[in-house]
Parts: C-alpha cells; sequence; structure tokens
C-alpha cells in the first residue's frame, strides 16, 4: 500500500513533467513552411536582439490579448501570422484579430456590439481609420489618469492599429509586388522614395550588422535599400529575404526553406551566436514555463483539496510530488530568463509577480518538509497559482524582457536590494495565506486538533519572523541604492513609503505577540492584513503615479486590486469570526 | 511623590504598548503622506507630515488652522526614547544579542537621518564638455559677489551672502579698502524698465537707474527660484560710487575702479570655491540602439588637485558617483545637446551611517531568528522524544 502511493504519486510529478516537456517541441509545419524557422531569425526591436518569434507573439498579445487565434476553422501561431503581416499583408488584413470591448468604440466604426467578444480585420477597421486616428490624437495630450473610458479605448486601438500597420510596411511596402521588386528597381526615384517610407515604418531591423561595421548597427530593409540606392554594395540578406517573399507568396514551401538556410547562413556568417541565442528564446517562447506551471499548481491544489476528504495517504504525496514538478518547471523558467537577459531575476513588475510567486512556493515546499500537514503544499501550490496567473496578466502589455533605464541598468542593486524586497514580498503573502487556510479550516474542520492549530500559527510565525528580516534589510538596501544614484538615502517615495509600511506591520505583528497583546487568533487576522498591505505597495503607489518609481498607470489593476482587499477583509472577518458561530446555540429558538 | 510620577512616566515612555501605538500612528502617517503626495507633491507632502511635529489642516470654516494629528517628527521622538528605553531594559544576555544589535542598529539609522536631516548640503556643478570648474553652486541661497578683476590672469572674489545682506548695514569687505552700505535688500523682486514718469530708481549709478524693482512674496517649489536683489553703495577711502543694483534676475556684472583697481559687483547664486578643479572631457548620452530608451548617462572629469599634487581622470556615471575629499558627485542631468553635464553634489558627513545600520540590523535579526529557530527545533524534538 505504501510502495503504491509513492509510485502514484511520483509517477503523477513525473507525467506532469513530460507533459511540460511537450510544450517545448516544435510545432507543426502548416502547408509544409517551416514558420518556426522563420521565428528563430534574430532581428533587433525595442533595444535587444531577438527572435521575430518573440515579437510576433507580444505584438499578437497586445494587438488580440491572445498569442494564437482560430481562423477558417484552424489555429494560426504567431510565426505563420507574421509571416502572413510581413508577406501577405491581403490575407493577414482579412483575419478578425483586433479585440475591441469599448461600446463607443465599436460604434464609432459603425458596427453592432454582439454579446461575445467583438473582433475585427484590419480591413474592417481600414474604412475608419482617419476618424480613429483623429479621435485618438485629441485624447492623447490628456493624461493617461484624466482620460474617460472612451478615450483611454480609442487611444488603445489607435496604438495597435499603428503597430499592425508598421509591422505590414516593415519588409515590404503593403500592397507592392514585394522586395524582388524593389532589388530590381533600385536606384529610380520611385523607389529611393519607396525607401525612405520604408525606413520610417519599419517596427524592427532585421539585417544583421555587415563586417567593419558597429555591433549595433543591425538595419531595417529601408535602411538597405536606401544605402544600395546610392550605390552601395547590397546588404547579402537581402536576396534570401527577397526570396523568401516570394517563395511564400507563390505557396512554394521548398523555395521557402532552401531560402531560408540561406538566410540563416548569412545571419550566421555576420552575427555569429545570434542565431542560436534567437533559437533558444524561440524554445522558451514555446515551452511557456509559467503557464505551464500555474496550470500543475492549480492540479496540485485541487489534488490536495480532495485529499482532504477522500484516500489522504495516496492524494496528498501526489499534490506534493504535482507541486515538486510545478516548481522544478517554475524554476527552470526563470533560470532561462536570467540567462537570456543575463540580469538578475526581477527586472520589472511583471517578472516580480514570477518572482514572488516562485520564492513563496520554495518556502512552502520547506515549511511542508517540516510540518507534513499538506497546509505548505496548499499555500504554496495557491501561491504560486495565484502570482503567475497576475503575471499572466501583466504581461499581455508587450516585451517582459524590456531593456532597463539608466538608473535601473545596475545588475549588483537589481540582484540584492530587488530580489531581498521581492523575496520579504513573497514571505509577507505566504503567512497571508496560511493565516487564510488557518482562518477557513477552523470553520470546517469538526474536531478540535489544538496540535495543527498551533502547527499553523507557528509557520505564520515563523515566516512574518523571515518576511521582516527580507523587507528590512530590501528597504534599506533601496535606501543606499538611491543614495548611490540620487545622494539621498530616503525620500518618503510612495515606493519607499510601501517597503517601510510592509517592515512597521511584521514589526508590529512582532512586538504584539512578544508582550502578549495579541494570541494565535489576533496574529493570524494580522497576517492577512499583511497581505492588504504587501499588495498596495506593490501595486497600489504604481497607481497614484507619483514619484520615480511609478512604472505605468493600470486603471483594470486597479479594480483587481480593490476586489483582492475587499476579499481579504471578508477573510479577516472569517478569521476572527469563533468557530461555528453560525450555529443555533443550545437554548436559543433559532 | 514626584519620583512615583517620573517613574510611571517613565515606565510608560518604555513600555512595548507605546512601541505600538507608536509604529501605528506611523503607518497612518506614511500611508496619509503617500496619499497626499498627489495633491500636494512629494516635498509639501513631507514637510506637512514627515518633517512636522504636528499636522495641521485648515478647515473652510474655520479662520485658523487646527491640528488634527501628531507628525511623523515627533512620533519619530517618542520612538526613539522608547527605543532607547527598550534597548536599555533588554536582558544582558547571550539569548537577547540578536534583539540588541537590531536596537543598536536602528538607533544607528535614526541617527544618521538625523544627520542628514541637520547637517547634509546640497550643491551642484554643471560643466560643460572642454570647461574647467573649481566650485559648487547652492540651488536657492544667493551672494553678491565683489570681484577683483584688475589683474587679466586672476580673479580676486570676495563675497557677502544673502543673509548679511538681509541684515543690512555697513559691511566691510575684508582684503580690500571697500566697505558696502546696503540700501536696501529684496529677497524675492520683480525686475522691469522703469517706465517714463515713474518715480527715480533707488539707483544712482550703473543700469540699475533705469530698471524699477518691486518685492514679490518667496516661493519654494522645486522649479521656481527667487530673484534676490540688492541696492548697495561701494564707499573706499570716504568717497562714495554711488547706489548700485545687483539682481539675480541681471545678467552681466557691473564695474566700478577705485585707485587704480577695478571691481565688480554681481548677484549670483552662492558658490563655495573648492581647493580642486574639475575639467569635462567627455559627457556621454548612450541609447538603446533603435530606441530613445536611455541606457547610461557619464561624464568623464579631469580632476586637479594641486594641494595633493593630484590629476587623474574619473568616469561619473549613474550609479557610480565620485566620493572625493567629504564631497559626493553624481551624475544627475544634463543639457545644451548633451555638451553640459550636470552633477549633483552631496555634502553629509554621516553618509555612512545607514550602512552601518543596514549590517547591524541584518545581523542581529539573523542571530535573533537563529536562536528563535533552534529553541523551536529542540521543544520540537523533545516532544517528538515524550
Amino acid at each position: 500500500m505504501k510502495n503504491l502511493a509513492k509510485t502514484i504519486s511520483w509517477g503523477a510529478g513525473a507525467l506532469a513533467l513530460i507533459i511540460a516537456l511537450t510544450f517545448a517541441l516544435p510545432g507543426a509545419k502548416p502547408r509544409g513552411f517551416d514558420t518556426g524557422g522563420f521565428g528563430n531569425l534574430p532581428i533587433l526591436e525595442g533595444g535587444r536582439v531577438k527572435p521575430l518569434d518573440s515579437l510576433a507573439r507580444n505584438s499578437l498579445l497586445v494587438i488580440h490579448s491572445r498569442q494564437g487565434f482560430r481562423h477558417d476553422g484552424r489555429m494560426v501561431g504567431p510565426d505563420e501570422w507574421i509571416l502572413d503581416v510581413l508577406f501577405r499583408p491581403q490575407v493577414a488584413d482579412q483575419q478578425p484579430i483586433f479585440v475591441i470591448d469599448d461600446p463607443d468604440v465599436i460604434s464609432l466604426i459603425g458596427a453592432k456590439q454582439t454579446k461575445n467578444r467583438n473582433y475585427f480585420s484590419f480591413a474592417d477597421l481600414a474604412p475608419h481609420l482617419d476618424e480613429i486616428q483623429k479621435q485618438a490624437s485629441s485624447a492623447q495630450p490628456i493624461v493617461a489618469q484624466k482620460r474617460s473610458r472612451f478615450q483611454s479605448a480609442i487611444i488603445n486601438l489607435f496604438d495597435r492599429v499603428y503597430l499592425f500597420y508598421k509591422l505590414r510596411n516593415t519588409l515590404q511596402l503593403a500592397g507592392s509586388p514585394g522586395l524582388g521588386w524593389e532589388l530590381q528597381s533600385l536606384g529610380t526615384a520611385d523607389a529611393t522614395l519607396r525607401h525612405t517610407d520604408l525606413t520610417q515604418l519599419a517596427h524592427f531591423r532585421i539585417l544583421p550588422p555587415q563586417a567593419g561595421m558597429g555591433p549595433d548597427a543591425w538595419q531595417s530593409i529601408g535602411q538597405a535599400l536606401t544605402a544600395a540606392d546610392t550605390g552601395g554594395p547590397l546588404h547579402p540578406g537581402l536576396i534570401p529575404l527577397a526570396k523568401l517573399n516570394a517563395a511564400y507568396v507563390g505557396n512554394d514551401p521548398a523555395a521557402f526553406n532552401l531560402a531560408l538556410s540561406d538566410m540563416n547562413a548569412v545571419v550566421s556568417n555576420l552575427k555569429p551566436g545570434a542565431l542560436s541565442h534567437a533559437t533558444n528564446e524561440t524554445v522558451f517562447n514555446r515551452a511557456q514555463p509559467f503557464f505551464v506551471g500555474l496550470s500543475i499548481y492549480l492540479v496540485a491544489f485541487i489534488v490536495l483539496c480532495i485529499s482532504w476528504i477522500w484516500k489522504p495517504e495516496i492524494l496528498r504525496p501526489t499534490a506534493y510530488s504535482l507541486l515538486c514538478s510545478g516548481a522544478i518547471v517554475h524554476t527552470l523558467g526563470l533560470a532561462a530568463r536570467i540567462i537570456l537577459q543575463g540580469r538578475p531575476p526581477v527586472t520589472n513588475l511583471y517578472s516580480s509577480a514570477v518572482f514572488v510567486g516562485w520564492a513563496a512556493v520554495i518556502l512552502g515546499l520547506i515549511v511542508e518538509r517540516m510540518y507534513r500537514k499538506g497546509f505548505g503544499t496548499a499555500v504554496a501550490a495557491m501561491a504560486g497559482f495565484a502570482s503567475l496567473l497576475v503575471a499572466q496578466n501583466l504581461g499581455t502589455e508587450g516585451d517582459t524582457m524590456e531593456m532597463m533605464r539608466a538608473v535601473l541598468d545596475s545588475n549588483f542593486w537589481l540582484a540584492t536590494h530587488v530580489v531581498t524586497i521581492t523575496i520579504g514580498y513573497s514571505g509577507t503573502f505566504l503567512a497571508g495565506a496560511i493565516a487564510i487556510a488557518y482562518g477557513i479550516r477552523k470553520h470546517i474542520v469538526t474536531k478540535v486538533d489544538v496540535e495543527t492549530d498551533k502547527a499553523l500559527v507557528d509557520m505564520a510565525y515563523g515566516i512574518i519572523c523571515f518576511a521582516l528580516f527580507f523587507s528590512f534589510v530590501g528597504t534599506v538596501l533601496g535606501g543606499i541604492w538611491a543614495d548611490q544614484s540620487w545622494g539621498r538615502f530616503w525620500g518618503w517615495d510612495p515606493k519607499e513609503n510601501g517597503a517601510l509600511l510592509i517592515v512597521l506591520w511584521n514589526a508590529i505583528i512582532l512586538h504584539a505577540r512578544m508582550a502578549g497583546y495579541v494570541r494565535d487568533r489576533g496574529i493570524m487576522v494580522r497576517a492577512i492584513f499583511g497581505n492588504i498591505i504587501t499588495a498596495c505597495s506593490w501595486f497600489g503607489v504604481n497607481m497614484l503615479g507619483v514619484g520615480l518609481h511609478s512604472y505605468g498607470f493600470m486603471d483594470q489593476a486597479f479594480w483587481a486590486l480593490t476586489g483582492f482587499i475587499a476579499s481579504q477583509v471578508v477573510l479577516m472577518g472569517i478569521c476572527y469570526a469563533p468557530a461555528r458561530f453560525w450555529l443555533p446555540r443550545p437554548g436559543s429558538h433559532a | 511623590m514626584i519620583k512615583t510620577y517620573a517613574l510611571r512616566t517613565w515606565t510608560f515612555l518604555k513600555s512595548l504598548r507605546l512601541t505600538i501605538v507608536l509604529l501605528s500612528l506611523l503607518m497612518a502617517l506614511v500611508v496619509l503622506c503617500t496619499l497626499a503626495q498627489v495633491e500636494m507633491g512629494t516635498a509639501g507632502a513631507v514637510n506637512a507630515y514627515m518633517r512636522s511635529f504636528i499636522v495641521w489642516r485648515q478647515f473652510a470654516a474655520l479662520p485658523f488652522p487646527i491640528p488634527i494629528f501628531p507628525g511623523a517628527a515627533l512620533v519619530g521622538l517618542f520612538l526613539t526614547i522608547n527605543l532607547a528605553g527598550r534597548t536599555l531594559e533588554l536582558q544582558r544576555t547571550w539569548a537577547k544579542a540578536g534583539l540588541w544589535l537590531v536596537h543598536v542598529g536602528l538607533v544607528v539609522l535614526f541617527a544618521g537621518e538625523f544627520v542628514a536631516g541637520m547637517m547634509q548640503v546640497d550643491t551642484n556643478l554643471s560643466i560643460e564638455v572642454g570647461q574647467t570648474v573649481n566650485y559648487v553652486q547652492s540651488y536657492k541661497n544667493t551672494e553678491l559677489a565683489v570681484i577683483d578683476v584688475t589683474d587679466p590672469t586672476w580673479d580676486e572674489v570676495y563675497s557677502v551672502p544673502d543673509t548679511a545682506l538681509a541684515k543690512g548695514g555697513a559691511i566691510a569687505i575684508q582684503g580690500t579698502p571697500i566697505t558696502l552700505n546696503v540700501k536696501r535688500y529684496f529677497a524675492n523682486a520683480e525686475l522691469s524698465n522703469l517706465p517714463p514718469g515713474a518715480p527715480p530708481s533707488l539707483a544712482t549709478a550703473g543700469v540699475g537707474t533705469g530698471v524699477a524693482v518691486v518685492e514679490r512674496p518667496l516661493v519654494s517649489a522645486d522649479n521656481e527660484m527667487n530673484q534676490a536683489s540688492v541696492f548697495v553703495e561701494p564707499v573706499a577711502s570716504g568717497h562714495s560710487y554711488g547706489v548700485w543694483l545687483a539682481s539675480v534676475a541681471m545678467g552681466a556684472p557691473q564695474a566700478f575702479t577705485h585707485e587704480g583697481r577695478t571691481y565688480t559687483l554681481a548677484m549670483r547664486l552662492r558658490r563655495q570655491y573648492l581647493p580642486y578643479a574639475f575639467t569635462l572631457k567627455q559627457f556621454r548620452h548612450d541609447v538603446y540602439p533603435g530606441t530613445d530608451i536611455p541606457k547610461n548617462f557619464s561624464s568623464l572629469v579631469q580632476v586637479v588637485n594641486p594641494s595633493r599634487s593630484e590629476s587623474r581622470e574619473v568616469l561619473i556615471y549613474m550609479n557610480q558617483p565620485l566620493r572625493y575629499e567629504g564631497k559626493t558627485f553624481y551624475q544627475a542631468s544634463f543639457g545644451k545637446n548633451d555638451t553640459l553635464s550636470i552633477l549633483s553634489v552631496v555634502e553629509n558627513p554621516g553618509w555612512l551611517l545607514p550602512y552601518v545600520s543596514c549590517v547591524l540590523v541584518a545581523l542581529g535579526l539573523l542571530v535573533h531568528f537563529a536562536i528563535v529557530l533552534r529553541r523551536s527545533l529542540k521543544r520540537r524534538q523533545g516532544q517528538k522524544g515524550a
């Protein structure tokens, strides 16, 4: 029986890892075209070299909110989509990928709102482009916080349409016969004008720097054609790209795949290493470790919940083993990001969510090893799931590996201050999660189990100590960083204040416990309040939109945060209420 | 009787209950200050909530502001007393060693903030590519500079700070035969051309004779500057050189000659001359390729210090300030099409204290939690054994 439980539990964990692995495998070749190979091509965009696949995914996320879509009865992936946008705009223009939710914007473009999400193609929007641009440019000067819902929505739509417009005019001018024709008509007056347009509209640079030029001197098609117009040498990448263009338009997969290997040879020759780095990033994109990890955490949590009512001797170790698999995938994803970006784990809000979840899961695993009551697994799986869900939602705004602005460009401080303070967030959240488990359990479990209650309080107390340590050290390190870069240790900036609040709150809990003013229940209720403080300090200060640390106003996030705070207040009430307070008291006439 | 009251007060001041109340008050203040920044700006909110003993609030119905909350300065004061009391109270045993370290570290941290608040001097150094600068400049304070420019290769600078001008009277310039009679001083003023038919200017010499000066209330916002202006009469060897107007709002300095020596008068931001000089050799403003995202700002300066017979190149860039002779030089800003670099200069004798505090508190927390963890593990082992 014991062996069976062991086999089943580790089998489940291994199965989860195998499923995770299948995500990393290359997908099918639509119509025989090696679209995946095309997605591996390195480009320069947003200040860094990345595979075209990353750009395709992020652009599709921005435009469509997803990395793929169904069209004509089959799934279109990001690499196939970008090929159509770049080379066959007449096809891409018909695909309904623009999501519009705002009813006023929908009526502006003369469409009727339907019950489902409203999807429009570029061709649908084309007749209204002037109006969209006019409305957007009149809303643009208003500061983001003061825009109405319509104004925000129209600016958002305009940005997405403009991104699409630029993409379809990056490798060739949309509607022109293509790159081969451009190469034949070099030097004519018309061509020069077109190449200037191409240079201005280009969204990315696909031609690697030629020998003798600086390492960052990537060129867009427009730049390379303009150079050739004035009699300069032809960039060696232009010909294979023209062949790729012709083969894709002419529906000739064999020629396409051949031209792709020519292009790969040119890239490897001009910029050794760029292709393999881009390929690694594509594998990471495909594997989607954080999405897979999130799914495994959810399964682990469900299995654990079932274990409380059915076959605990098998299901509890199974949940633990699933949690371990999720943590492995999560860790590999985090490590891959660190290697690909060459930076410490936390560089922006998105990666902070990924890291907070990771640290909470690792802490939870340790707690579970120490106490073996299933609670460590439960809160770790829940915390991992919730934070990766937050990360997924934060990651829809574009490249999550964006470049760091000058003052943030310091791996030393990113590795020390940012990591410690983020671990402090994880600890506070985990203590809060344990407190929630304690509060709910108290009302569900029928028999009084002092030992388990005591264990939960001990866990929460230990983790609060841990969180206080990391948030204090992280806060002071932040002050020292500020002293290094701005010449002041402390400036009462909102982000600094948020960090200080976490430190103060954890210190209050510990002092109140030491003085004996709060007992078990009091500590737990306060630990849940720690969730509110941490969430406000993490996201709330970004919504204030003041100070050196604010990285963007997020109005949807505001409602999510409000909802979270409300839920925590309810949970504090549940935790504070005496066990079974809803039962009729003996002697009453209910 | 008095003794019992003192004892009771002391017991109250060092009580844990007070610690918790004070920490809660501080939390509330931090939240209020953060929210108030949206309306009042960072500096305004910090002055109202953090650097005040009492938070005042003006209600429309009342003619005077009323106190609504203790300010952070007051809370901080009590917290320091409380902290000191608690620290003295701690048992001097190894089991409490961690807590000792933590609380001593916190005292150091508070001390550091106090030193910074009282003694930190902020100035700046603007320097163009190729230029050599041997002074730092105040952001707000001004001075009246009297410069002996007789020798074309050497300027002898005598200066009178704005605080001395505000007191008025006769000010003898040490090292020269000149005495300045301050006729009138304006901490902030607006200058305009004297309209025809208006009462004549106080000035009897220089461009000031054609200028009307109107006093203005003081400004304190970050992006505004007080236009300090003064009417002075230089007197030397019993001879008056007329009344001159000098103002921050005016450009070129004005000159008069006494016994073959030429002196210029100019009101300017207060300068502190350094025994060393900086020459800006190169300023870089790098962006990531294909974007406007700034990647790096850096100034390559030649530091020349004759007193140390030192001449070396230093690269000052983001997160990498130059600490030199008690001052710290940070890359702060730039201008004039990337040919002007502005370094902010901070002189804070207590800059090291937060570093010391960080180490002490981190060490203390580690030691304390290790002791607690060990005790808890021991107890669990004891339970298992039983």
